[in-house]
């Protein structure tokens, strides 16, 4: 089973993204709030794939996503954006995140894009 | 939101946690508002919320509020980039409050399960007109429309590879996404990023995929273009493309020569891969010394969790239920007289665990009444502006805490408490200045704790409350039951607490919509709690709310009236005594009277009260406790006192409460053998004895 | 998924109660309630009086902790009370989020009538009658069915009161 961080402030987005990737079998192995947790949490999990939020407090998506990539290069992290991040988005990408869904996301876009970053 | 689970859990946590950063928010702003300028800090806060709300509102598709809370983020992303110098403090909290308040219209339409159809349109029109004029008042340098980074990127040519050209495979790739992805242009340079890593030339159309708005319309339409060389062969191209997210289609095409090449490269201005030089400066201001020393206590914060409050009240039931049965199992008759050393070692262990058991789930249930005090800060910033009066509000004694249930019937009345001490109490700025009082009123906010109680104060130091008028008015309304000459000043004025009486003839928007102070005293008193007034003329007024600290224990006595039991709050017993003939004396009504160390007090018997079948009817076979509650005195008959305990205060079943409102019962609890015992109200009794 | 899969289990469980009614005597008389109310059965219990209440609410009793309460249905249907004995049983039903318990004088089994087999009771004002929703016919005999609803219905049991009073 794949197994999944998720990432974000808000605990509601959290919960949406939790619900509809259990629903459809990945398995969610750690939860955190802000980039000092997720990085915490990584090292804990070691999940195959992290969803990253990118507005946060305490530490941004970014920083946590640049600390996670040198932990472990391989790591495999989808950022997860808002319309209007463009610049944001491109500094992730440039900074090793795979890729991105973009807020308000349907489940079959987060399923497609976690199912095809899983694979790779 | 289609999906293959039910949306209930989101929606539920939806509202919680857009209420609660509503209410963060609101705190921020007054605090804001009151040093008269928005700090770094809460600037990145504000923007931060309002980016979650506009998020999570998308997601369950309440456009209205995403509006809003967009507009809102906007306007403060502008002041967090631009860092404005002057900026109408005022005004923005205006705007930012009413837009809370929007929110929370919605919010409660949400609720109660109605479509959030609130047109935030002239609202979003404001913030955006607001804007503007920052704009325009702090002309800045560069004109900030997000972050513009380098435009010249179309291509990119590996420095070491360069010169080695031959053996290239030249492609052409055309992309196209799925739609409805969004941020397509991004989602272009997602490729081009990881292709540079096995391409050597790499040229795209449209050229300017990284800001510009066009190429998302032009990439949906026509596609991604790219064109470039790779020693890599067609199989494996293929299926680096294969692996694009969203891909839609894909048409690669292995070219013959390089003339498609020569189109672009004419003007060669290459730009070499270089990471660091797109790095957006935004984010290196985020993480400023102050973001890591935050780090500490936010992660702290994560410790915290929130629990729906149905699931704490089952845990209380179930804690109250096995405080029971631990009775039961511990006092059982058939084990009570057995020599069993190790067995009451073991129950008293384990009657120490449940009390600690039990003790911990009622301070899981305790909650500060700092977000109440808060909700008062709000609420007394929007009268003092409407009414145009300066008014100072001291908060003491936040950190008290109190039971879940009881802050939720406590925030109405006081909220009803701070109207009517701005509203009636304080005098108009001017007006105090000629009396010689500070120009500034002051409304002081406590809460303290004392004893099984917690007092809330509300004190103003205003004009107080004239005896003369409010004589007056209970006498035109029938609402004086004493001789007015024998009432003492405290008398008088919790005179003001009784139905249909309202001293103040203007009615303002605030504080005259018909409601009065009885209905403080009805939800203070449905908490079991109650209410006092005192007052001097001039120097102010002053209301206390005794309020429980919890509803859900308390320490009981025991009694049996034939085959009933009954139990009685402790802090409402004085004494319990059986009483000698000679005390008792019967008035011509046939009321029954006792005369303790001098003072008569009523008697009121169970058994006949409650029609209760029992053989000891003799007073001097029986017990008389007193108890006393809101200044009122009785004696109770019963037969006799079983216990005191700690019971588990439980609702009588709703249908019971459905089909009539019993006076003088407050609930119930199970007793150690499982039997049920009526708690009696008190307060209830004594009412109806008067 | 896991919704639906509830869903549909939920609808089955209710379409195999449909058309299943528990029956209890009260004297001579038959009456069947649908099964779907029923939570439980539990014999007569020490049962804690309740002042001020309408003569056919008995009052609460303490079931393994939840404490609910407890309704004659003899003196509901204002017949003559009849002393409890070890065949007296409580009938725990749970009606529109209420839960309540009905004493009848005993249980007597779990019968299917199917839904042509039940005629509208005949339209005779007699107290008791309006609670009956129906009459169901198993071969000679005549089951009269309960409206649950009716039976906890809030002016009804008002109106009641006022007319104790």
């Amino acid at each position: 089973m794949v197994t999944v961080l998720i990432v974000d402030d808000a605990a509601f987005m959290r919960l949406s993204i939790k619900m509809m990737l259990e629903a459809n079998g990945f398995e969610i192995v750690g939860e955190a709030a802000n980039g000092v947790e997720a990085i915490k949490k990584y090292k804990e999990c070691k999940p195959d794939i992290v969803t990253m939020d990118i507005t946060m407090p305490e530490m941004t998506g970014i920083e946590a996503l640049k600390a996670i990539r040198q932990q472990d290069p391989k790591a495999k992290v989808v950022m997860v954006s808002a319309m209007g991040q463009e610049s944001l988005v491109k500094e992730s990408i440039i900074s090793g995140a795979k890729t991105f869904i973009v807020k308000p996301f349907k489940e079959d876009h987060v399923i497609q894009t976690i199912t095809q970053i899983a694979a790779m | 939101m289609p999906g293959k689970y039910s949306n209930e859990p989101m929606l539920e946590m939806y509202i919680f946690e857009t209420s609660q950063l509503l209410e963060q928010l609101e705190h921020a702003i007054i605090i804001c508002e009151k040093v008269n300028n928005y700090s770094i800090d809460a600037i990145n806060e504000i923007f931060r919320f309002m980016h979650t709300i506009k998020g999570s509102s998308a997601m369950m598709l309440f456009n209205e509020i995403g509006s809003l809370a967009h507009a809102i983020e906007d306007l403060f992303y502008y002041l967090r980039e631009q860092k404005p110098e002057s900026v109408d403090c005022s005004t923005l909290s205006d705007l930012v409050l009413e837009g809370v308040d929007f929110i929370k219209i919605e919010l409660e339409k949400i609720k109660a399960a109605d479509t959030p159809d609130g047109d935030p349109q002239k609202l979003n029109d404001k913030i955006k007109a607001f804007l503007s004029l920052l704009k325009s008042g702090n002309p800045s340098e560069v004109e900030l429309v997000r972050p513009v980074s380098n435009k010249q990127q179309q291509y990119y040519i590996s420095p070491d590879k360069k010169a080695d050209e031959i053996r290239q495979n030249r492609f052409r790739a055309t992309i196209k996404f799925n739609d409805g992805c969004e941020m397509e242009n991004i989602r272009a340079y997602t490729v081009i990023h990881s292709l540079i890593d096995t391409a050597n030339e790499v040229f795209y159309i449209p050229e300017d995929i990284s800001e510009n708005e066009d190429s998302v319309l032009w990439i949906r339409e026509n596609g991604f273009e790219i064109y470039f060389a790779t020693e890599e062969n067609y199989e494996e191209m293929n299926r680096f493309f294969m692996q694009t997210v969203f891909l839609k289609s894909l048409d690669l095409v292995q070219l013959e020569n390089d003339d498609e090449f020569q189109q672009f490269n004419k003007p060669k201005k290459s730009v070499i891969e270089n990471n660091n030089e797109i790095k957006m400066p935004q984010i290196e201001r985020a993480i400023n010394k102050e973001q890591t020393i935050k780090e500490m206590a936010g992660a702290s914060n994560q410790v915290i969790i929130s629990v729906n409050v149905d699931k704490l009240d089952k845990l209380m039931d179930l804690v109250g239920e096995m405080v029971i049965a631990e009775a039961m199992v511990t006092q059982n008759p058939e084990v009570k007289n057995l020599e069993l050393e190790n067995f009451h070692k073991a129950a008293r262990q384990l009657h120490k665990i449940t009390g600690e058991l039990q003790d911990m789930v009622m301070s899981i249930r305790m909650v500060p009444l700092s977000t109440t005090f808060l909700k008062m800060q709000r609420i007394m910033r929007d009268m003092c502006k409407k009414l145009n009066k300066e008014v100072r509000l001291e908060v003491v004694g936040e950190e008290t805490e109190v039971d879940k249930n009881i802050i939720e019937n406590i925030s109405d009345p006081l909220m009803h408490l701070i109207r009517n001490a701005i509203d009636h109490g304080i005098e108009e700025n001017d007006e105090r200045v000629n009396k010689g009082k500070e120009r500034v009123g002051k409304v002081t906010l406590e809460a303290k704790n004392s004893g099984s109680d917690v007092l809330v104060i509300i004190k103003d130091d205003g004009k107080g409350l004239k005896k003369e008028r409010i004589l007056n008015k209970a006498r035109e309304n029938g609402l004086l039951e004493k001789n007015e000459n024998e009432m003492s000043d405290r008398e008088i004025y919790n005179l003001i607490l009784l139905p249909g009486f309202s001293t103040k003839e203007s009615v303002t928007e605030f504080s005259g919509r018909g409601v009065g102070m009885d209905v403080v005293t009805k939800n203070i008193e449905a908490v079991g709690g109650s209410v006092t007034v005192d007052s001097v003329e001039e120097v102010g007024t002053t209301i206390t709310l005794k309020i429980p600290l919890t509803l859900a224990i308390i320490d009981g006595m025991n009694i049996r009236v034939g085959n009933s039991r009954y139990t009685i709050p402790i802090i409402t017993i004085k004494e319990s005594f059986r009483p000698k003939k000679s005390e008792v004396i019967t008035d011509p009504d046939e009321n029954e009277m006792i005369m303790v160390r001098g003072q008569c007090y009523p008697i009121l018997r169970l058994h006949k009260h409650y029609k209760v079948a029992t053989k000891i009817t003799e007073l001097t076979d029986g017990i008389l406790i007193m108890v006393e509650q809101d200044d009122k005195t009785c004696c109770i008959f019963a037969d006799e006192l079983i216990g005191q305990q700690q019971v588990v205060v439980k609702a009588l079943p709703a249908y019971i409460k459905k089909t009539k409102s019993i006076d003088g019962l407050g609930g119930c609890t199970l007793l150690g053998d499982g039997s049920i015992s009526l708690i009696l109200d008190i307060g209830g009794l004594t009412n109806r004895l008067t | 998924m896991k919704e639906n899969a509830v869903h549909d289990l939920f609808e089955e469980e209710e379409d195999t109660q449909k058309g299943k009614f528990l029956t209890f005597a009260l004297g001579n008389e038959s009456y069947g309630i649908e099964i779907l109310y029923v939570t439980e059965i539990v014999g007569i219990q020490p049962i804690t009086e309740v002042p001020e209440l309408p003569e056919y609410i008995k009052g609460i009793i303490n079931l393994r902790g939840k404490i609910i309460p407890v309704m004659d249905v003899r003196l509901r249907f204002k017949k003559s009370p009849f002393d409890y004995n070890d065949r007296t049983c409580i009938i725990v039903v749970d009606i529109q989020e209420i839960s309540i318990g009905m004493i009848v004088d005993t249980v007597a089994e779990v019968l299917s009538i199917p839904e042509q087999e039940i005629v509208p009771p005949p339209d005779i004002n007699k107290s008791g009658k309006k609670y009956i929703k129906g009459i169901g016919k198993t071969g000679s005999d005549v089951t009269l069915i309960l409206d649950c609803e009716k039976l906890l219905d809030e002016e009804e049991v008002e109106a009641l009161i006022k007319f104790d009073n």
